[in-house]
């Protein structure tokens, strides 16, 4: 079932948007809630909110799903990455480490080459690799510099791009 | 009732020389121009096309991308479809497609999506949707405004679907899990509708070389009947002014001119626009004769036009 958000919810959308660097990428644009066993918050054209009634299967782009806090999804993350408002929660890897993270295989420290000294233990990060582009979702294990510490993993990935390949096929 | 034509000399040669039924090469060499050609073409694998997504990256960009990874890449007549001349790892297997920098689609299908005339902001219905390569082009040609519904009846395609969705960063679609031919209950009214009707697949035999001898006239027979159906349940959908494409991947005219011609006989207010692509639809098969307007519908052949076999019907509707 698809309904708006209520204003608690929307308040915890609109924060992680704006933590994401992506609040205003999305002003004006209508968020719709799907709520079945979790709430998974869809972007969609104003359009398609009449469509909505109709039950379908899927309406319009999931962007990521409420828990207790805003978790984004890969086409989110894709989305946030793109609205080039980078900031501390967003980590780069390099080459060799964004083919690993395409399979869901966890971050090793030696493969961060940028992470905000700032960022805190147990954070939502968004793993871009040297393009910038978003490749996985991930948690931190360790605060600041220790997430570049060398031989151990430093990240866990949650979701990753790949995964439209492995759930597809 | 599908045809079936007396066997010569040449239809069982051919048919022996290339692992084909007689009745079905009886019947190509009613309507495929310089059959042995096309029998020969079959042998051989499809070109491949990739379709880039304008919603994430840019035709230049892609070329440079994958140019650097190996990849020989040939424009084509549509701007955002690329053949694919060399690939040194699979198609599906580069991290751009996984980002939905592309889609693997063949140039016939976005021919039959081009047809449409889309533009931003308008209401599209993609009947028989699944998996979502011309509903993912529609959005790109849309910019991601307006609306898109998607019709797909099984769980387990509406979810591959939903896959490539995601993949390609649509977000002015919805998928509905109903049939088509029940797309009136839907009470609404479409600028575009497009019909890609399931078919008896004849024109992807080089994908699929089964289907030379697993391919029967019921198909066929089956095919048309639902197809009938269908199309007339896409007209009514839309708006007066409107477009409907119909397509098929068959070359049966029972698949194509004849479904076309009936719903012409059936509504008034229905006229079959050119096409800039292909070959001219038929206007005769055995001893029938269709509205000359057929001619206007376009049909697409392997070893002629290096794509899949196709069939494409712009129909305005008033």
């Amino acid at each position: 079932m698809y309904r708006k958000p209520t204003r608690d919810e929307s308040t915890l959308i609109n924060r992680a948007l704006d933590k994401w660097g992506a609040f205003e990428f999305f002003k004006g644009r209508l968020l719709m809630m799907k709520e079945n066993a979790s709430k998974i918050v869809c972007l969609m054209p104003a359009e398609l909110e009449v469509i909505t009634r109709m039950q379908p299967f899927l309406a319009g782009l999931v962007i990521g799903e409420l828990k207790k806090q805003f978790v984004p999804s890969m086409a989110g993350a894709d989305l946030f990455a793109r609205s080039r408002k980078r900031n501390k929660f967003y980590i780069i890897v390099n080459e060799n480490a964004e083919k690993l993270v395409l399979y869901g295989r966890d971050i090793m420290g030696e493969s961060i080459v940028e992470a905000s000294d700032t960022l805190g233990e147990n954070e939502l990060v968004i793993v871009l690799n040297s393009r910038l582009e978003a490749i996985g979702i991930g948690r931190t294990r360790f605060a600041g510099r220790s997430l570049l510490q060398k031989g151990r993993v430093t990240v866990t990935t949650l979701s990753d791009a790949g995964y439209y390949l492995r759930e597809e096929g | 009732m599908t045809l079936i034509f007396s066997e010569s000399v040449e239809s069982v040669d051919l048919a022996a020389r290339y692992g084909y039924d007689r009745w079905l090469v009886g019947r190509f060499l009613e309507y495929v121009p310089g059959v042995e050609d096309f029998l020969e073409k079959m042998e051989r694998p499809p070109t491949q096309y990739i379709r880039v997504n304008t919603l994430k990256t840019s035709r230049k960009e892609l070329e440079t991308r994958l140019s650097s990874k190996g990849f020989e890449l040939k424009r084509t007549s549509i701007p955002e479809v690329l053949a694919v001349e060399k690939a040194p790892i699979a198609t599906g297997a580069t991290n751009e497609y996984l980002f939905g920098h592309y889609y693997i689609q063949d140039l016939s299908s976005c021919m039959a999506v081009d047809a449409l005339d889309i533009s931003k902001d308008q209401a599209v219905l993609d009947v028989a949707a699944a998996p979502g390569g011309k509903t993912t082009f529609i959005a790109q040609k849309m910019e991601n405004t307006g609306s898109i519904i998607a019709l797909e009846p099984n769980e387990r395609r509406a979810r591959a679907m939903s896959f490539n969705l995601a993949r390609c960063g649509v977000y002015n679609a919805c998928i509905l899990r109903r049939d088509g031919m029940h797309a009136e209950k839907l009470q609404m009214k479409f600028d575009r509708v497009l019909l890609d009707a399931p078919c008896s697949c004849e024109g992807v035999i080089a994908k699929d070389a089964t289907r030379k001898t697993s391919h029967t006239p019921q198909d066929v027979d089956y095919c048309a009947a639902r197809q009938d159906k269908l199309i007339e349940a896409a007209a009514m959908m839309v708006k007066s002014g409107g477009i409907l494409v119909y397509s098929t991947c068959s070359f049966a005219p029972e698949e194509n001119e004849i479904v076309v011609d009936r719903l012409l006989q059936k509504l008034g207010n229905v006229a079959v626009e050119p096409l800039k692509y292909g070959s001219s639809g038929l206007t005769r098969f055995g001893d029938m004769k269709f509205d000359n307007q057929l001619m206007n519908t376009r049909r697409l052949y392997p070893h002629v036009h290096d794509t899949t076999g196709f069939f494409i019907a712009k129909l305005r509707v008033s």
